[in-house]
């Protein structure tokens, strides 16, 4: 092996700190700053949806006086949330948790790895600057045709154009770690490691990256359109110069509905990890478990009309019965974890106590969804605040939940730290209840006929107590993540050194060191099972 | 339980009773202070708003049913099945069970095509319409502002309301409906995505630029004499939250003389200019083709407004004083119509003109 000797110099030089991270190749530090950069952009975010909701605390314009002001800000608010926050967060963690829970070295292309990682913050950058150069877009996260054109009073402006821009970045980067995800998980596997080995997270990565893969192209057609009509003359979605602007929503959705999917199943798969660690038995019905998130991704494909039932220009039948299905596999999910929990041994650590949040707000989240499916229902609904309600028990029930959970699980393994357990629940209880106090009242408001996206309100519309509670829970929410930071700046430095395994966990990032080597593994244990690590540690008691 | 009562409870414990007790009182605060029916939509006015209720009973009732049913499993095995210091063997590794995961398989796919079939059936009714409907209303629906056309038995245009919001003191303004008739909608819009939204209808359809979407509901005939609330419900740009408009629902006789009212108004010849000072003033792409104007103190004036936007983009010019109070209110009017706006005396000073649909529309008026 060794033909030639090593460059002496090479051996001496050494990097400063801020250089080695930027410079990096290594999945752990990669998935690390993926985690903080989308953090970064989950505390911007969180201040624009408490600036909408300061607005809509009480009636009458107080605080935006400008109308424009406002719609920049929940069109922001949401940008940021799903693009910059969600999606890139959980691929963040699988960015950290996949190689090492296959028992591979680092990722399949690691270079390609960092190229998207930091085509996110230059998409951000680019999306916030619009703040600065007259004005954000403004046409809502969705940027339906023809508000989203160019012209008066409708998309004027560069801030619509940057929006496009950003997102296509963002797009290629999603693609690129798709791929990436998907090389990785099908040629890296440690000796040992069937697909039916897998720990369910790695499942759920590869069945949102093959989503990611067949959708993502399909939006980036339809902004490069918006981008064409905005600029160079195209009338793809202007409906005065022969383009269709229901053509658009159709694009639009058949992604993002399946990227809804992407914002949930990695979070179903963060669950999946902790649920059976703390209550010390397997994941009941794994392979159940795999083939309902290959049927989630199958199906998320032939939902996406679902969020257009109103606009009379949908086959309504076929979209109800295949949305109303989609419930079928994501019920069999929660049995399975309701079952993983049943006579167990639970241990409430902060990741259980998350991940059981995850499980009743999901809920929530999974059956105020079939009230939409029914398309009489929606068309009460749609539009109005319950769907904001909806979206919100999904997204914030359900992957937000499910994001802290993994936060709090893998922290000890990658810091080699742990966080405080008292802050930790604090953090819990806070959240908890102001996120049930923000979004339960907005099913009360849908019904009662508020509609989305509305700067203000009559007085006497009767939503105002609604409103005032829903604005009190969003400044708890922003009041629970200070001391989940105060926990993460204070563990980094005091916490309790974690060790290799302080969960007694399951899976092959706790058979090594916390924070892993650069190559990961010293020894990799026997695989014969999806609990390897698990196996080892009870060898000898014949389990 | 070994431990004995006096014992302090664990932290776990205490988070598990706090979590179930936020929760049960949450469930008692909405249903034992009459919040409880704000879990449902508000009365139904329409016969299609009715099947959209008693469907939305149904819906609302198997999904209560579904979450008492698994969070009350959540609940108990959170309580039930907390690790206890005595736990030193490992529960059962159970890795599954057929049965089981077959059973709740079927069932809830049995639930959903339920509710998918008795959904379906509602939405053949409520999403019908019929050939010859009673009465027919065209309405567009553009930034930022409601028109309701209304239509004889052949589809041509009789009378058209440019107020959509009803004034409780004139009686003027509004989309007047007969109760116990059909009323069929279409829906067109000039320039962006809108949509018509009536709550107690528990209904909406988009406007969709491009395209015509047609509705049909007929008012309970209990309903006469009553208004409803109506708003945009699609964002349509900075003016989206004032898009409101009301239905009025009159009985036959009432809803006849109201519309011959309204005949007559469309077809009265605009008010003839007054003498003094006219001025002209045309709006046109959104915006007015003068950005100051000037007239004499203390004396009437006109202007002779001309709107050369399309169809369904309403302007007018109203004046406010320095401090923003509104001193002059004029009619929207539609576009590729004009009229002549006469003005009492201001005195002198500077004023603003502008449109009072479209905020970007203004300018200076002097006084002197």
């Amino acid at each position: 092996m060794a033909t030639h000797a090593l460059n002496p110099a090479a051996a001496t030089y050494s990097r400063g700190r801020l250089y080695e991270w930027l410079t990096t190749t290594d999945h752990k530090k990669i998935g690390i700053m993926y985690v903080i950069n989308s953090f970064l952009f989950f505390l911007i975010g969180g201040v624009l949806a408490l600036v909408v909701r300061t607005e809509l605390a009480a009636p009458g314009l107080q605080f935006l006086t400008d109308e424009h002001v406002y719609n920049q800000m929940f069109t922001m608010h949401a940008t940021m949330m799903i693009f910059l926050f969600v999606i890139p967060m959980l691929a963040g963690l699988g960015n950290y948790i996949v190689p090492l829970q296959i028992g591979a070295p680092d990722m399949a292309f690691p270079r390609i790895n960092a190229l998207s990682l930091w085509m996110l913050p230059l998409g951000g950058i680019l999306l916030v600057s619009s703040f600065f150069t007259g004005g954000t877009a403004a046409a809502g996260w969705t940027s339906y045709p023809p508000l989203s054109l160019d012209g008066p009073l409708k998309s004027p402006g560069s801030g619509q154009d940057l929006w496009i821009v950003s997102l296509v970045l963002i797009g290629t980067s999603s693609i690129l770690g798709a791929i990436n995800f998907l090389v990785t998980i099908f040629k890296m596997r440690a000796p040992g490691m069937t697909l039916f080995r897998m720990p369910i997270m790695v499942w759920t990565v590869l069945v949102t990256s093959v989503l990611v893969l067949m959708a993502t192209p399909v939006i980036t057609s339809a902004l490069v359109m918006l981008f064409i009509d905005r600029n160079y003359g195209g009338t793809f979605f202007d409906p005065f110069g022969g383009g269709s602007a229901v053509l658009y929503q159709n694009i639009f959705w058949f992604y993002s509905h399946p990227a809804v999917y992407v914002m949930i199943l990695p979070a179903m798969g963060v669950i999946s990890e902790v649920l059976p660690v703390f209550s010390r038995k397997p994941l009941f019905g794994y392979k159940a478990f795999i083939f309902a998130t290959a049927g989630i991704g199958a199906l998320g494909f032939s939902v996406w009309a679902h969020h257009m039932f109103t606009t009379g220009s949908v086959f309504l039948p076929f979209f109800s019965l295949l949305t109303f299905l989609i419930a079928v596999p994501t019920g069999v999910k929660m049995f399975n974890w309701v079952f993983t929990l049943f006579r167990g041994q639970l241990t409430f650590s902060t990741p259980l106590i998350f991940a059981i949040g995850f499980l009743s707000m999901f809920l929530i989240g999974g059956i105020n969804g079939a009230f939409s499916a029914s398309v009489p229902v929606d068309f009460a609904l749609h539009d109005t605040y319950w769907v904001v309600a909806h979206i919100h028990y999904v997204l914030f029930g359900g992957s937000v939940f499910g994001i802290f959970a993994g936060l709090y699980y893998w922290f000890p393994k990658m810091f080699g730290r742990m966080l405080d357990e008292g802050l930790g629940k604090v953090h819990f209880v806070l959240m908890f209840i102001g996120f049930n106090l923000t979004f339960f009242p907005m099913h009360m408001l849908g019904l009662q006929g508020m509609p989305r996206r509305i700067a203000d309100y009559a007085s006497d519309a009767g939503w105002n107590d609604w409103n005032m509670a829903a604005t009190i829970g969003g400044f708890l929410i922003a009041a629970s993540i200070l001391p989940f930071i105060w926990n993460v700046f204070v563990s980094l430095r005091n916490g309790k050194i974690a060790g290799d395994d302080p969960w007694e966990g399951n899976t092959l990032e706790w058979a090594t060191a916390s924070p892993p080597p650069p190559y990961n593994f010293d020894h990799l244990p026997e695989i014969r099972s999806e609990r390897p690590v698990f196996d080892a540690r009870h060898a000898q008691t014949g389990h | 339980m070994s431990t004995s009562p006096r014992k302090r409870p664990a932290p776990d414990v205490l988070i598990a009773g706090l979590v179930v007790v936020i929760l049960v009182a949450l469930v008692l605060a909405v249903f034992l202070t009459g919040w409880g029916k704000t879990l449902y939509p508000p009365d139904a006015v329409t016969q299609q708003a009715r099947d959209v209720r008693g469907l939305y009973d149904i819906v609302f009732a198997i999904g209560v049913a579904i979450f008492l049913l698994v969070e009350g499993l959540i609940v108990w095995s959170v309580l039930r099945y907390r690790r206890r210091p005595t736990d030193t063997e490992l529960p059962a590794q159970t890795h599954g069970n057929n049965l089981v995961e077959v059973i709740w398989t079927v069932i809830p796919t049995a639930i959903v095509l339920y509710m998918f079939v008795i959904s379906w059936q509602t939405l053949n009714y409520v999403d019908a319409v019929s050939a010859s409907p009673d009465i027919r209303i065209h309405a567009i629906a553009g930034q930022f502002q409601w028109q309701f056309e209304y239509l004889d038995r052949d589809g041509k245009k009789v009378a058209s309301q440019l107020a959509p919001a009803y004034d409780a003191e004139t009686g003027a303004g509004g989309m007047a409906v007969p109760v116990g008739r059909s009323v069929q909608v279409t829906l067109d819009s000039p320039d962006v995505i809108h949509a018509f939204y009536v709550p107690r209808f528990l209904f909406k359809r988009d406007v969709i630029p491009g395209q015509t979407n047609t509705f049909e509901f007929t008012v309970d005939a209990a309903e006469a004499g009553q208004v409803f609330r109506g708003q945009c419900a699609e964002l349509c740009g900075t003016g989206h939250r004032s898009m409101l408009f009301s239905v009025i629902a009159l009985s036959q006789s009432d809803y006849d003389t109201w519309l011959k009212a309204l005949i007559e108004k469309s077809n009265a010849t605009p008010a003839p200019l007054p003498s003094g000072t006219v001025l002209n003033v045309t709006a046109e792409g959104i915006k007015f083709d003068a950005a100051s104007l000037e007239v004499p103190a203390d004396a009437p004036f006109a202007i002779a407004f001309s709107n050369k936007d399309p169809a369904g983009v309403p302007h007018d010019v109203d004046i406010r004083d320095s401090s923003g109070t509104v001193v002059e209110n004029q009619e929207t009017i539609n576009g590729g119509t004009s009229a002549n706006y006469a003005y009492t005396p201001l005195p002198a000073g500077t004023y603003m003109f502008f449109c009072s649909i479209h905020a970007n529309m203004t300018g200076t008026l002097t006084v002197k």
